[in-house]
């Protein structure tokens, strides 16, 4: 019998969701834990295990308050120009970070990560007709410009270049035998 | 200092020295599907104990026994807390361990890595 939990777990999650995102898993402590989410430590503990308890939950949040959505809205996109436009103007910070940092060394962020970025590849896939490869040598191109952090010039350099060459109907459109 | 280690589906934490002397245990068995999480807390040596029974509590030296807090036991075993890592349970006499271990990391990546 222990003292009821006197917090929002939901906004705790989307706090944890922010300070994760911003300065990784390795950069927070529990004391950061503590103060940005207003959750006294034994209801941490209690509530969410650990903090790899916490970061799972709110790597999973993340995914599905802004990349599952970011994959709905590829499904529409006309062109490489408006997926490159879709996905550097995204929220990703989390997700990028774990792919970074908590995928090599943790097996459930690491999957959490490849089906997030697989439901990306398979929207841009199925958009623009395009082999599922293909899709995500574009996806990580589009993260890559993200973290770049010039999406504008650098993108819609590279927009231009794919739509020449689809437009040409060049063999690295297709998918190698 | 505790050594803990995964013995078979066992969680072992082995009180090391005089520190089973402090603490008045020597080991802790639990079974991994009790473990909830491990976390390296070097913050958690500032939070309130509660009453200690039985243990030894002397204020920035050692927190070692079991403390009763909110209707709830938690075991110590801190002289440095730097190297504090809090283990959650569930379904045990302890709700938590807050043991000092040689390298919290290492430790946090045992257990956690054992339940995943």
């Amino acid at each position: 019998m222990g003292r009821p939990r006197a917090f929002d777990e939901d906004e705790a999650v989307r706090a944890a969701v922010s300070l994760f995102g911003g300065r990784a898993y390795d950069g927070v402590s529990v004391d950061d834990l503590v103060t940005h989410l207003g959750v006294h430590r034994n209801s941490l503990y209690k509530t969410f295990g650990s903090k790899r308890g916490l970061y799972l939950i709110a790597l999973r949040r993340h995914i599905d308050d802004d990349v599952r959505p970011l994959a709905e809205a590829l499904t529409e996109a006309p062109d490489v120009a408006a997926v490159l436009r879709l996905v550097t103007s995204a929220d990703l910070g989390l997700l990028l970070l774990a792919v970074v940092e908590r995928a090599p060394v943790d097996e459930e962020a690491a999957a959490e990560v490849a089906g997030a970025l697989a439901a990306v590849d398979r929207a841009i896939a199925g958009a623009l007709g395009i082999p599922d490869d293909l899709a995500a040598a574009l996806t990580a191109a589009a993260l890559g410009i993200l973290l770049r952090g010039d999406p504008d010039s650098v993108g819609d350099a590279l927009a231009q270049l794919l739509d020449h060459l689809g437009r040409q109907g060049r063999p690295t459109w297709h998918r190698s035998a | 200092m505790a050594q803990v280690r995964i013995d078979g589906d066992d969680l072992v934490v082995v009180m090391e020295g005089l520190d089973r002397f402090w603490a008045q245990k020597s080991s802790l068995t639990i079974p991994m599907v009790n473990v909830r999480g491990a976390t390296a807390d070097p913050g958690m040596a500032a939070e309130p104990k509660g009453i200690r029974a039985p243990g030894t509590h002397l204020p920035g030296v050692i927190t070692a026994g079991t403390f009763h807090l909110d209707g709830e036991k938690v075991f110590w075993n801190v002289k440095d807390p730097s190297k504090t890592v809090v283990v959650e349970l569930a379904d045990e006499r302890y709700v938590r361990l807050v043991l000092q271990v040689k390298d919290p990391r290492a430790t946090v990546a045992l257990i956690e890595n054992a339940l995943s």
